[in-house]
């Protein structure tokens, strides 16, 4: 208990340290005590004590878009690593990740056809697309996890290809509807490409209530998950209903996923990478597993992100394009080591 | 007194039957053989009798009880299985071993005193104590298949079911594993492994049962099941009688 304590604490104190830093820098660069006393400020309590030092100008820039944007790309490198730790764990398969399963191009589909057909006639806002990118996501997982059974079981190859034809069916239709509707192919492109660019504390909080609901349902089905890494019939002999547990996770997995994509677009290689190498590190038991891979994948993104808005600044790059210019290397790398994971 | 039985029992995947109306009663403190060839269902009859298939027609009833009405937690405290295939990640050998309590306890509870000296007992029987620490993916596979019947001892059961234990393991590993079923039947347990190697089986099992294609051929004590009559109904191949000259068990050698 201790030691797990101090282990909470530690990582408290990293992800604290790492949200100040990442606060302050960027095209204006702030100084550190300036950006502790804005957040101090606001807080209940000790925000009378503290005289303001800084502009108007400042704070709007930090409070109402860096700071968001910190948070949400540690909320979302967190859930698409806990997110690939349960696609994983329950594909049994290391090179499964989030969006393996038709997630994403499900996402991309929905948020196509919001931003082609609705948003524009006025019938809803642009702040819905998130809703969009939701609902397709998950119908494409309920569609692909119906195709993916073999007699009533999910199998997990049949659940791979399954997921890979439904995905590149979904995309054929969503590029034909880029060609077909050119006006907005901007706005889909870039949103493909996965950014956190622009986003504030409305994205945080659409994704916020199922990322922790997704965290939490991980690590309770964390103790199953492990006897699942034995093998099905292995697992139904230590007392675990397999078939339900599998829709647990693959549910719990897609819900994350889908919110993680619906605010911030197809950021790839993360909930692959991230899950992976820890498991290299801390071991398959899933309790330490899923606990690392948040914290681990919170600063991965976080720090992807910085690097996003800081190396062609003012340009911002997708950071999409940073996590899969780190992660096709790792891919790579992985497939040469071996998967680390034996039959 | 454990007592398994199974009553006319029939099995099929889709149209395609496997086990047809076998019939068998089994009881502690028997280490009992499944044989046959290839395809005669014995892996399947394992799975029926660990419920992780369900028959189509018959009932199998653990002490007097039909076991569909055993919840999966209490069946998990009852029977206990070993699979043909396994996964290996990377976990430590004692946290596998550890895997075999899940049944005794609640999903975020922390081992007890008494489920670590169980874990280290089981260790201890099948000898990988001195892995504890070890990943099990990095591990032989005569290892490997140690550790998985140390997670089964772990379980604590008053069946053991087994799907080719010896398989992958050298000459010494085969025997030392037979004995360690034979001495876990000895203090109770009812032990029944489906075996391809029959001297093995007529060597170590007190009683054997033998399948082909879906049915229950013939069962006995070893010694006399397997007659050179049999085996060439079974298998198609003629063999001598042999017999060991120090216990007299028969040895099937072409």
């Amino acid at each position: 208990m201790r030691t797990q304590l101090r282990r909470f604490g530690g990582v408290f104190l990293i992800l604290v340290i790492s949200i100040i830093i990442a606060t302050a820098v960027g095209s204006v660069s702030i100084p550190f005590r300036r950006v502790v006393g804005m957040v101090g400020s606001k807080l209940p309590g000790v925000g009378s004590l503290i005289t303001p030092t800084w502009t108007k100008a400042q704070e709007v820039i930090i409070l109402q878009i860096r700071l968001p944007r910190v948070l949400l790309a540690l909320l979302i490198g967190g859930g698409l690593s806990v997110s690939g730790v349960l696609f994983q764990g329950t594909l049994r398969n290391p090179l499964a990740d989030p969006y393996i399963i038709g997630v994403s191009s499900g996402a991309s589909l929905g948020a196509t056809l919001g931003l082609l057909f609705f948003i524009p006639q006025g019938l809803v806002g642009i702040g819905t697309l998130p809703l969009f990118a939701f609902v397709g996501a998950l119908g494409t997982t309920a569609i692909v996890a119906r195709l993916g059974q073999q007699r009533g079981q999910l199998e997990s190859t049949s659940l791979i290809l399954a997921g890979v034809a439904v995905g590149s069916f979904l995309t054929a239709i969503v590029s034909l509807l880029m060609v077909l509707r050119i006006q907005n192919l901007q706005d889909v492109y870039l949103w493909l490409l996965g950014s956190l660019s622009g986003r504030g504390w409305k994205h945080l909080l659409v994704a916020l209530p199922y990322v922790l609901f997704g965290v939490m349902a991980a690590l309770w089905l964390a103790r199953d998950l492990n006897v699942y890494l034995l093998g099905e019939e292995t697992a139904h002999s230590l007392g675990i209903d397999v078939q339900k547990l599998q829709r647990r996770v693959l549910v719990t997995g897609s819900l994350v996923a889908a919110a993680c994509v619906a605010v911030s677009g197809v950021i790839g290689f993360v909930g692959l990478m991230i899950p992976h190498a820890l498991r290299l590190i801390v071991g398959a038991e899933h309790n330490r597993l899923i606990f690392h891979s948040f914290w681990v994948g919170a600063l991965f993104l976080l720090l992807a992100d910085t690097v996003a808005r800081m190396a062609f600044s003012p340009l911002e790059l997708p950071v999409g394009i940073i996590t899969a210019f780190v992660g096709g290397p790792f891919f790579i790398f992985l497939m040469k080591r071996g998967s680390g994971i034996h039959d | 007194m454990t007592k398994l039985r199974l009553e006319e029992v029939s099995f099929a995947y889709g149209s395609e039957p496997v086990i047809k109306e076998v019939s068998l009663k089994l009881e502690a403190g028997v280490f009992y053989g499944i044989v046959g060839p290839n395809g005669a269902g014995k892996s399947t009859l394992l799975k029926l009798l660990d419920r992780y298939l369900l028959p189509q027609s018959g009932t199998i009833f653990l002490d007097n009880r039909n076991l569909n009405s055993y919840s999966l937690r209490e069946l998990a405290q009852e029977v206990a299985l070993i699979p043909q295939t396994s996964h290996y990640f990377p976990f430590t050998v004692r946290e596998v071993v550890q895997l075999g309590r899940t049944p005794f306890n609640s999903r975020f509870q922390q081992p007890t005193l008494e489920d670590s000296s169980i874990v280290e007992a089981s260790m201890e029987a099948t000898g990988v104590t001195h892995l504890a620490g070890r990943l099990i993916s990095d591990l032989s596979g005569g290892e490997r298949q140690r550790v998985t019947i140390a997670r089964a001892f772990a379980q604590q059961t008053k069946v053991l079911l087994l799907d080719e234990p010896t398989t992958h393991l050298d000459l010494e590993h085969q025997i030392r594993t037979c004995q360690l079923l034979q001495a876990r039947s000895k203090q109770g347990v009812l032990s029944v492994a489906v075996l391809h190697d029959l001297n093995l089986v007529a060597n170590y099992c007190d009683y054997v049962f033998v399948l082909n294609q879906g049915e229950l051929v013939r069962e006995g004590p070893p010694g006399e099941v397997f007659t050179p009559a049999l085996i060439e109904e079974i298998y198609n191949v003629s063999v001598p009688a042999i017999y060991h000259p120090k216990t007299g068990r028969p040895i099937i050698v072409p």
